[in-house]
């Protein structure tokens, strides 16, 4: 069983104080730390695991710079075999299309076969949530999104997928191999990864590619069908109110605007 | 060795009392062929060991240290650490130890007697006997009193696995068919009656037994105890008795505790997995299972289930991959590694060691990692704290403080810490050694927003390449800034800086600096508004047992007008951990935590002290937050030492301090 996972290196966000560039269509990522895209952690997690139960390889796509260099080395840390970066000087602007005409593109001319190809849902960055179906798309894949439980049946030609829908509902999916499955937060949990496991992979080679090995044509901006205009902070509100008093008037208080807005009786 | 013990005493002649060692024995060549094949087993369990240590090869066991041996003598010779806290242990101890050592003696005299030179005759031999008369009644008493203390008064500690159980009565039949054998001796006519010099075997010729059975009974004796003493010394090496043979070492060779898988320049590069060293396993073979640790341990007091027994009980069976597996194994991040269990230990086993040794392994497999502590160790990598993920926030606590500019060359390096330079309450902490220091004309600098983690935390749970980067790259630059000379607010920092660094810096603890600046005359305290006020000091962990430094923050405490220290009872080596070491800090999804902070404010409050007084942020964290929970606001203050200093400066300008 050859397993496919693709990984993004993204900004970590959830404290930093965001700063929009001075063009506008960017964030300035100077001062921000790179780490793996959370949903791709799990998809990492997912094919290891399955590796680890039935065998076989798995390979680990990323395109992007050092830090996708970084997060590729990791995912070997974690238990990939190989990995593959795509350089991304001349594939930056792209739109999510672009992207997956390259990933397609690299798993051709590498002459990869995966049995599974798994992605993260979305990346935490854009959030746009489009890859892996494009990929399935490129590669003529049938594909299952949201995947919180995968199962391989015994004889690894189908997969059953478990699809989160709204409310709480699942879905159960089976799908004939190979196929592609994005992969859900909170379907496993990831392993850690020590400073000593990336020592471990540091000798392993990282296979890089670039735009003319894979013959692709027009990238960037100039083959996007959308292009990004502008970024923007979200305002400050101007409607927060600091209760002040004792615990038993700010408590009362609080429990008043509950109900003001609505909320229990 | 035990094959003739105590009562075993035998006269050839009617004229001079000696011993002919096989006296109506017929086919003594049996004996002396069992003999043979128990010594084998005896040797063979004791190479095993041996080559257990010495395949564990990477760390080989520190070299004997000549100063060692005094110890050695006090600890194992006369078992002086087990009398600690329980008196009736060790006197217990002592008459096992010393009844078994004197008749091993007694069996090696007499097989000088026997084979080499005839010394015991006469009036030698009559001291002789009644020397070994004694000793067989210390054992036995000895063994009664363990017996009792384990199965009658039934002591909350002891465990009561065949294991333990067997060496005791194992030891009890040796003696006991000793002294029988002795009586049926004399009683079958087999030796002159030497009247009060064998008093034990005179008394029990007192049981009668029929004329034609006294010598088939001496004989069964005779054989059942060299068997049973022959059985012992085959099984030395594979019970708990081992500890005999191995604690004596493992007190030699335990000079200071290194409660790291990381010690002092040790480990660049990559490892194989995290495996037992020497020192480790020599440690485990020294354990006898005495629970002190466990009746010692924070952790386990406040109702959680980490057992340091059970943790270095785990590693004697089995791999540490395994042992991670067990119950034990999965305990093992309640440790808060504050060394209590090793200051109880009566041979200086260090479970700390092996449960960070534990730590190591399930960091490396991953997969096992609590998910909390996961994130702690990614923040730490990333952003050189366990606090935010954010970068250069290390300088705040610094934004409204007024100081002056370092001079040129500093003459110490302030190294504030992460906890100290990020926690709203901690950087309290901070604030006040500035204050003081720059008030006391000391030059000072610091790294500012480029100071990274020292490394303890790492060092602490077991991620051994992050400790490596962090210590590598804190190292490097120290050495850019030309800093010697280091002072820390934490004594995580302190511990791990002048520990795990290497030589080449002078590193203090701030509290040690303060004492030092007082007896140059340099910090002068006035007397605060509010009067005398009664102050409990809590030793932290890493300052106290870890380092010894029990002296220097309670000098500068005395140094503080007003302040009238009162002890809590456990206190000095005796501390207990506010809960806040080894990592617990940011362990705070562990299931059925218990309340180590709530129960040391609770000792603090009922010292009647209004303010209690550490010096370490850690500890003011926890017991701060403990205080706030416990609803003790209006009871007592927490506060750091030097916050303390800093609020009775002499003459104060305002604002100084906080």
């Amino acid at each position: 069983m050859n397993i496919l996972v693709c990984v993004k290196a993204v900004p970590e966000t959830a404290e930093a104080e965001l700063e929009i560039s001075r063009s506008g269509d960017a964030v300035e990522t100077d001062d921000l730390v790179f780490g793996i895209n959370e949903w791709d952690a799990y998809a990492v997690e997912e094919a290891v695991r399955l590796k680890e139960a039935r065998g076989g390889t798995i390979t680990a796509l990323s395109l992007g710079g050092d830090e996708a260099e970084d997060v590729l080395r990791r995912a070997l840390a974690m238990g990939c075999d190989e990995a593959i970066r795509l350089e991304d000087d001349e594939l930056a602007g792209s739109d999510p299309a672009t992207v997956a005409r390259a990933l397609a593109r690299a798993i051709e001319v590498r002459g990869l076969e995966p049995d599974l190809i798994l992605t993260g849902v979305q990346s935490a960055d854009t959030g746009y949530g489009q890859i892996g179906v494009l990929l399935a798309q490129r590669l003529d894949l049938p594909h299952a999104t949201l995947a919180v439980g995968l199962e391989l049946e015994p004889d690894a030609g189908r997969i059953v997928v478990q699809r989160e829908l709204e409310a709480g509902t699942l879905e159960r999916v089976e799908l004939p191999l190979p196929g592609l499955v994005t992969v859900q937060s909170g379907i496993n949990r990831p392993r850690y990864v020590s400073i000593m496991g990336i020592r471990k992979v540091r000798s392993k080679t990282i296979e890089q590619l670039g735009v003319d090995d894979l013959e692709l044509g027009k990238v960037g901006p100039a083959a996007a069908v959308w292009s990004l205009r502008t970024l923007s902070l979200p305002p400050a509100g101007a409607r927060a109110e600091m209760l002040e008093g004792s615990l038993a008037q700010v408590c009362a208080r609080a429990a008043e605007i509950v109900r003001e807005k609505g909320g229990r009786r | 060795m035990a094959c003739c013990t105590a009562a075993d005493h035998v006269t050839s002649s009617a004229v001079e009392s000696t011993r002919p060692l096989f006296w109506g024995i017929a086919g003594v060549w049996v004996f002396y062929a069992v003999a043979a094949l128990a010594i084998v087993v005896f040797v063979q369990g004791v190479a095993a060991r041996v080559l257990a240590w010495r395949r564990a090869g990477r760390g080989r066991l520190p070299a004997l240290d000549a100063s060692r041996l005094w110890s050695m003598a006090r600890n194992g010779l006369l078992g002086l650490r087990i009398f600690r806290g329980d008196a009736g242990a060790g006197l217990m101890h002592l008459l096992i130890a010393w009844g078994f050592l004197g008749l091993f003696a007694g069996t090696a005299l007499l097989s000088i007697h026997e084979w080499i030179v005839p010394f015991l005759v006469g009036d030698v031999y009559l001291i002789y006997s009644a020397t070994m008369e004694v000793f067989g009644l210390l054992l036995l008493a000895g063994l009664l009193w363990a017996g009792v203390r384990r199965y009658v008064v039934r002591t909350g500690r002891l465990s009561r696995t065949p294991g333990d159980l067997v060496p005791l009565l194992w030891l009890g039949l040796v003696g006991v068919t000793g002294f029988l054998l002795e009586g049926a001796r004399l009683g079958a006519g087999g030796a002159v009656r030497l009247g009060d010099w064998s008093f034990v075997g005179e008394a029990l010729t007192a049981i009668r037994l029929p004329r034609d059975q006294r010598l088939v009974v001496y004989q069964g004796l005779w054989w059942t105890h060299a068997l049973l003493s022959l059985g012992l010394v085959a099984w030395i090496p594979r019970s708990k008795l081992l500890h005999t043979l191995v604690a004596p070492l493992n007190l030699m060779v335990e000079s200071s505790p290194e409660p790291s898988p990381m010690g002092r320049g040790q480990g660049e590069g990559t490892e194989p997995e995290p495996t037992l060293r020497a020192r480790d396993l020599l440690a485990i073979d020294a354990c006898t299972r005495c629970g002190r640790c466990v009746d010692a341990c924070p952790s386990r007091a406040a109702g959680e289930p980490l057992s340091p027994r059970e943790v270095v009980q785990a590693l004697r069976t089995g791999p540490v991959a395994a042992a991670t597996q067990t119950g034990p194994g999965r305990d093992l991040w309640y440790c808060t590694a504050c060394l209590a269990c090793r200051e109880v230990c009566p041979v200086e086993v260090t479970p700390l060691e092996l449960v960070a040794r534990l730590r190591g392994a399930v960091i490396e497999e991953g997969s096992a990692v609590p998910p909390k502590l996961g994130e702690t160790l990614e923040r730490l990598h990333k952003y050189q704290n366990p606090w935010v993920s954010k970068k250069g926030q290390k300088a705040a606590w610094a934004r409204d403080l007024e100081l002056e500019a370092p001079e040129l060359e500093p003459a110490w390096l302030y190294f504030v810490g992460c906890t100290t330079s990020l926690d709203t309450r901690a950087q309290a902490i901070a604030r006040s050694i500035a204050t003081v220091l720059a008030r006391c004309g000391v030059a000072f600098g610091t790294l500012g927003k480029k100071e990274p983690c020292c490394g303890d935390i790492g060092r602490r749970v077991g991620e051994r390449g992050l400790f490596e980067d962090q210590r590598e790259a804190t190292a490097a630059l120290l050495d850019e800034r030309g800093a010697r000379r280091v002072v820390t607010s934490s004594p995580h920092c302190f511990d791990t800086i002048a520990r795990a660094y290497g030589p080449g810096r002078e590193v203090l603890h701030y509290s040690q600096l303060l004492a030092r600046l007082i007896d140059e005359g340099k910090l002068e305290l006035a007397r605060a508004s509010e009067g005398p006020t009664k102050a409990t000091y809590h030793d932290p962990c890493f300052l106290g047992r870890h380092n010894g430094v029990y002296d220097e923050p309670r000098r500068v405490l005395a140094a503080v007008p007003g302040i009238e220290l009162v002890e809590m009872e456990a206190h000095g080596a005796s501390s207990v951990c506010c809960g806040g070491g080894g990592g617990r800090m940011w362990q705070t999804e562990l299931p059925d935590k218990g309340d180590l902070a709530g129960r040391r404010i609770g000792q603090a409050v009922a010292t009647g002290a209004r303010l209690l007084v550490t010096a370490c942020p850690l500890c003011l964290v926890m017991l701060e937050d403990a205080r706030k929970t416990a609803g003790l606001e209006d009871r007592i203050e927490v506060v750091d030492l030097c916050e303390l200093v800093a609020r009775h400066l002499a003459a104060a300008p305002e604002g100084a301090g906080e």
